[in-house]
């Protein structure tokens, strides 16, 4: 017999409960650690702005031709950017015309205008441009003021993360097809992105038709993730329960559809149908 | 959590209409790459704030920690006590588990037994200084149920401790301590001169942590 096995004894009837309430005084559920610094949204959108530039710079004229992403070269792909801006620029200002345009066709012209420009002059024009979004959200932006682009309206801060989201969604394809290694943001800006993320699943669950109600334990570990309950699914029947638990990272390629659920490591219980459909929601986020 | 980012607008009817009947993902999931729990990561499920992990780790390791306690304290309450320690600092500081160098059962009763032989040495302190002060003033007034009930389980966690010992020195602590006898009452029950009983009971005072140091290396 070893020492554990000799040390194993049933605890007496409460034990359980003490240890959970004095547990979770000394820490909430859902709180993880090491916590993160908070930082603002327009804060995120800055450092994504600011890596995107770093990997632009030191790019050689090559790289800027190489394939990346549908029809476009790296030059396309930071001139499909600079499109983005503004548009960006046009949902602030309120303009109905790209609320509800197409991502890219709204966007396509202006990739097309880098063919045969000097690869400095897309970057600068590029920096120029989510330079530009910067100034108009700290100098006039209310961050829960309502931005509606590309048929997808939310508030403007969570409309910043997801553009740091794209960011990081690019600078990653570029980094790609360059044969550079991936990045990883920094933890306070995946914490945003996290949360925006599992605040817009439902939203994904719509679009992939998972059948529903579903009650979704999502737990995303390493540094920038956390926990969170998700109801998805309206009237119906008793809810399933599943409980998901993957790197926040992963999770995060999966919801710019850069991964599949099939590169994650993931443990879940509850009815895996569900779970899987509820990453195929996660994924269903992205909009390229 | 994550810093709130506002209210999402989630209602879309375009969305509604465009939604499919079936979701094709959620029926192929045989593929996926769906991996068994660990230590690791329960671990990293617990830095998450996941208190489900925390369940889980008492379900599957309460009995062992709650145990370990135990068999060093000899005293239900004191065990709970070190038990509910035990793991609120897990949740607290997952971090400070190593997966690689060893399993997670091993870390908590191993930080059990610390934590009991810690407690054990504290009440051991606590009542040789209530021992002096009791020979150096006069006797007071009788203490409160309270203090009754602290002092009878410091006495059983002392009692606890000292059973460990080896018997010649277990025999003059007890009769030091227990029946509140003398050096020269120790020395004359004992048989053995009132040097020799002062000497005694000092080293078994320090051979007391040692004996428990050495049970504790003996089990990690």
């Amino acid at each position: 017999m070893t020492a554990g096995q000799r040390d194993h004894v049933v605890p007496p009837a409460g034990l359980r409960e003490r240890v959970m309430a004095a547990s979770l005084m000394a820490r909430p559920a859902g709180r993880a650690i090491p916590e993160v610094p908070a930082i603002s949204p327009v804060e995120a959108f800055s450092r994504a702005a600011d890596a995107f530039y770093g990997l632009l710079c030191t790019l050689d004229e090559p790289d800027w031709h190489r394939h990346v992403l549908r029809d476009l070269d790296v030059q396309g792909l930071v001139g499909h950017l600079i499109g983005v801006e503004d548009d960006m620029a046009r949902a602030m200002a309120g303009d109905p015309g790209v609320a509800q345009a197409d991502h890219v066709a709204s966007t396509q012209p202006a990739a097309e205008r880098q063919a045969g420009r000097p690869a400095a002059a897309t970057r600068a024009d590029w920096r120029q441009a989510a330079d530009r979004t910067l100034e108009t959200v700290r100098e006039t932006g209310d961050l829960a003021a309502t931005v509606t682009l590309w048929g997808i309206p939310l508030p403007l801060g969570a409309m910043l993360v997801g553009r740091a989201f794209e960011l990081w969604s690019h600078e990653n394809d570029i980094r790609r097809a360059a044969g550079r290694p991936a990045s990883v943001p920094d933890a306070p800006t995946l914490a945003l992105m996290t949360g925006l993320a599992t605040s817009l699943l439902p939203f994904g669950a719509i679009k992939t038709g998972l059948p529903g109600p579903v009650n979704v334990r999502l737990v995303l570990t390493g540094p920038g993730g956390g926990t969170w309950d998700i109801a998805i699914g309206g009237d119906g029947p008793e809810p399933a329960s599943v409980a998901i638990v993957t790197d926040v990272v992963g999770f995060c390629r999966l919801a710019a559809n850069r991964a599949t659920p099939a590169d994650l490591d993931l443990y879940v219980t509850g009815d895996r149908g569900q779970a899987a459909g509820v990453l195929a929601a996660t994924a269903a986020l992205a909009l390229d | 959590m994550p810093a709130t980012l506002g209210r999402v607008w989630l209602e879309d009817p375009a969305l509604e209409r465009s939604a499919p009947a079936r979701c094709p993902v959620a029926e192929n999931h045989a593929k996926f790459p769906w991996v068994e729990p660990t230590d690791a990561l329960l671990t990293a499920r617990l830095a998450a704030g996941d208190d489900f992990a925390l369940a889980e780790a008492f379900d599957r390791l309460g009995p062992a920690v709650y145990g370990a306690a135990l068999r060093v304290l000899g005293e239900w309450a004191a065990a709970q006590d070190v038990a509910q320690d035990v793991f609120v600092e897990l949740w607290a500081h997952p971090d400070r588990y190593d997966p690689g160098a060893g399993s997670l059962r091993t870390y908590l009763t191993v930080l059990a037994r610390h934590r009991a032989v810690d407690l054990v040495r504290s009440e051991l302190r606590r009542i040789a200084r209530q021992e002096r002060n009791h020979r150096l003033t006069p006797p007071q007034e009788l203490r409160s149920p309270g203090d009754e009930v602290a002092a009878a389980e410091a006495a059983g966690v002392v009692r606890a401790a000292v059973r460990l010992l080896p018997d010649s020195q277990r025999q003059v602590v007890e009769l030091a301590y227990f029946r509140g006898m003398s050096y020269r009452e120790v020395a004359q029950a004992v048989g053995i001169p009132e040097g020799t009983a002062k000497s005694r009971l000092r080293l078994a005072l320090a051979k007391l942590e040692s004996v428990l140091d050495r049970q504790l290396l003996e089990l990690s």
